[in-house]
C-alpha cells in the first residue's frame, strides 16, 4: 500500500489518535520554547511525573484522571512558585526529589492496586492510539486556552523571562506572569498526560522545541517552527508505528530525537563552514 | 522645575539572611547627578542600588524615590543575559517601549523613528538584526545601554557597565555615559571599580565601604 493510502486509513481508523496527537504536540511544542529558553527542562519533566503520579491516584482511588493529574501538578508548581528563600533548599534538589517521589509514587500506587505492569507502561509511556473522545476534550480545553493565552501576552512572558530585573524597574509585575507560566504549563502537562504520557509530553516541550530553535533566528519563527515540527513529527510518528506495527509513542520520540540529532550535526557543520570562511 | 532629590535613604538596612550588607545608611541622591557608586568589593554598591528601584527587599529605614513620574531604566551587567534567547539588537531596544505601549500595542512612527535614532546614536545600525548571543560583550553592553535611553526615563541606574569589557570598549561607554548626562540631561547612576576613569567623568562619587555610605568629592576620595 502506498504511503497516502496509509495515512488515509489511519486515520480513518483511529481519528481521536490524529486529533489528540495534533492538539498536544502543537501546544506542548509551543509552550517547550519557554521551557528550554528558560533552561526549566528539569522542571518539565518533574511536571510530567507529577501528572503521572496524579493519574495513578485517579486510577486506584476511581476518580477523573484530569482532576488527579491537575491536582499533583499544581501542588508541584505552587511548591515551584515560592521565593527560593523561603524553600531553604536549591531548586534543583527539589525537582530531583518532586521527580523520584512522583515516580515511584506512581509506579508503587499502581502496583498495590492489583493493576497490572500494563497499566504502569500506559501510563508511563502512554499510548496515543487508543485516546478517546473524552481525551480528545480534555486535550481541547486545557490546551488551547493555554496556548492562546501564552501567544496573547508573549511579550511581557518574553521580557520577564529574558531579564527579569529591567522587566520589573519598567513596571512588569514579574512574579504574576512567571505564575501564569507555570500554571498554564501545569495545564497542559496535566490535560496532556493521560494520552502522551510523561515521555512524549517531555519530548514535545524539550526536544522539538529545541530542534526549532538550532533553525529559527526570531521568536515568532521559532515558536511557529516548533509547532510545525512537532505536529508533523507526531504524523510521521503515527504512520510509521501503523506501518511497522510499533508502539505509536516510543516511534514519535525516537524520530524527535534523531530529528534533533540531524539537524544539531548539520548546525555545527553549517557554523564551523561559515567559521572557516 | 522639579528639584527634589531623585532618591532619599534614611536609616536604610538590607541584609541577606543574618548577613547584614548595608547598616542604617542614610543618603541624598541629587536630581541630574552623574555619580558612581565605588568602593571594595562585597560592600554593598549594587545592592544599594537594587534596594533604590525595588529589587531587594530593605528590612528597615525608609527609601523615598521621585523618578520624575516615569519608571527608572535599568541596565544590567550584559552577562545577566542569557544569550540562547531568539531576540535581535533592534528587538532588545524596542524592549525599552513597553512601558508605554504594554502587551499588545504596535510601535507607532514616532516609536520608529525614536528606536532607528538611538540605534544610530549608538552605532548599532550595521548590528541591528543580529542575534544578541552573537555580539561581542561591548555591543551587548551598548544594546542594553540604549534600550534604557529609549525609554527616555529621566533616571538611568547601571550595575557595572564596564565589566568584562576590553579597554576600548570600557572608554567608549564611559564616553557614551557621559554623553546621556551632558546632551541628555539625565540623572545617571553606576557602579565603577576605578577611580581614574569616575576622576574624569564626575565630581561627585558615593563612597561605599564599611564605614557606611557617602558622597564625597572625586579628589578627596582619590586620595
Amino acid at each position: 500500500m502506498s504511503l497516502l493510502q496509509d495515512a488515509v486509513s489511519f486515520t480513518g481508523l483511529f481519528p481521536e489518535a490524529v486529533l489528540c496527537g495534533t492538539v498536544m504536540a502543537a501546544v506542548c511544542s509551543a509552550f517547550g520554547v519557554f521551557v528550554v529558553l528558560k533552561r526549566i527542562v528539569f522542571i518539565s519533566i518533574a511536571l510530567s511525573e507529577a501528572a503521572t503520579c496524579g493519574l495513578a491516584l485517579a486510577l486506584v482511588f476511581h476518580f477523573s484522571a484530569l482532576a488527579g493529574s491537575a491536582l499533583v501538578t499544581a501542588a508541584v508548581v505552587f511548591l515551584l512558585t515560592l521565593p527560593d528563600k523561603r524553600q531553604r533548599m536549591p531548586k534543583d534538589v527539589v525537582l530531583g526529589t518532586v521527580f523520584l517521589l512522583a515516580s515511584s509514587a506512581s509506579v508503587l500506587l499502581v502496583a498495590q492496586s492489583g493493576f497490572g505492569l500494563e497499566e504502569i507502561k500506559a501510563m508511563l509511556y502512554g499510548d496515543l492510539i487508543v485516546s478517546s473522545p473524552h481525551d480528545r476534550w480534555v486535550l481541547l480545553l486545557t490546551g488551547l486556552p493555554s496556548l492562546a493565552l501564552l501567544l496573547l501576552f508573549l511579550r511581557p512572558l518574553l521580557y520577564t523571562f529574558l531579564d527579569r530585573e529591567a522587566s520589573f524597574v519598567m513596571g512588569l509585575r514579574c512574579w504574576l506572569w512567571e505564575g501564569l507560566f507555570f500554571f498554564l504549563l501545569g495545564l497542559v502537562v496535566s490535560g496532556a498526560s493521560k494520552s502522551g504520557g510523561a515521555l512524549l509530553v517531555f519530548c514535545l516541550l524539550v526536544v522539538v522545541p529545541a530542534t526549532a530553535l538550532l533553525l529559527a533566528r526570531r521568536l515568532w519563527a521559532v515558536i511557529g517552527l516548533s509547532v510545525a515540527l512537532g505536529v508533523l513529527t507526531t504524523w510521521a510518528g503515527l504512520l510509521a508505528a501503523y506501518r511497522a506495527d510499533l508502539p505509536a509513542n516510543p516511534t514519535i520520540i525516537g524520530m524527535a530525537c534523531l530529528l534533533l540529532m540531524g539537524v544539531a550535526l548539520l548546525r555545527a557543520r553549517h557554523d564551523r563552514a561559515r567559521h572557516e570562511r | 522645575m522639579n528639584e527634589r532629590p531623585v532618591i532619599q535613604c534614611r536609616g536604610v538596612t538590607v541584609a541577606y539572611g543574618r548577613d547584614v550588607v548595608l547598616n542604617r545608611i542614610d543618603l541624598t541622591v541629587p536630581r541630574g547627578a552623574l555619580l558612581p557608586f565605588v568602593g571594595p568589593n562585597g560592600a554593598g554598591k549594587t545592592t544599594l542600588l537594587k534596594a533604590c528601584l525595588g529589587l531587594i527587599p530593605h528590612q528597615g529605614g525608609e527609601i523615598i524615590c521621585d523618578f520624575g513620574g516615569r519608571p527608572p531604566a535599568y541596565v544590567p551587567q550584559q552577562k545577566q543575559l542569557d544569550p540562547i534567547y531568539p531576540v535581535s539588537v533592534r528587538d532588545l531596544v524596542c524592549m525599552g517601549l513597553y512601558p508605554e505601549n504594554g502587551c499588545w500595542r504596535r510601535l507607532d512612527r514616532g516609536q520608529h523613528e525614536r528606536v532607528e535614532g538611538v540605534i544610530a546614536r549608538f552605532g548599532l545600525e550595521p548590528h541591528q538584526h543580529k542575534h544578541f548571543g552573537e555580539l561581542s560583550g561591548g555591543l551587548r553592553q551598548k544594546t542594553l545601554l540604549a534600550r534604557a535611553v529609549v525609554t527616555q526615563a529621566g533616571v538611568l541606574v547601571l550595575d557595572e557597565p564596564t565589566a568584562g569589557l576590553d579597554a576600548a570598549s570600557e572608554a567608549d561607554m564611559l564616553l557614551l555615559i557621559r554623553d546621556l548626562h551632558e546632551a541628555g540631561g539625565k540623572t545617571v547612576l553606576w557602579v565603577h571599580h576605578r577611580m581614574d576613569q569616575c576622576a574624569a567623568l564626575a565630581r561627585q562619587v558615593c563612597r561605599v565601604d564599611k564605614r557606611g555610605v557617602r558622597l564625597a568629592d572625586v579628589s578627596e576620595v582619590a586620595e
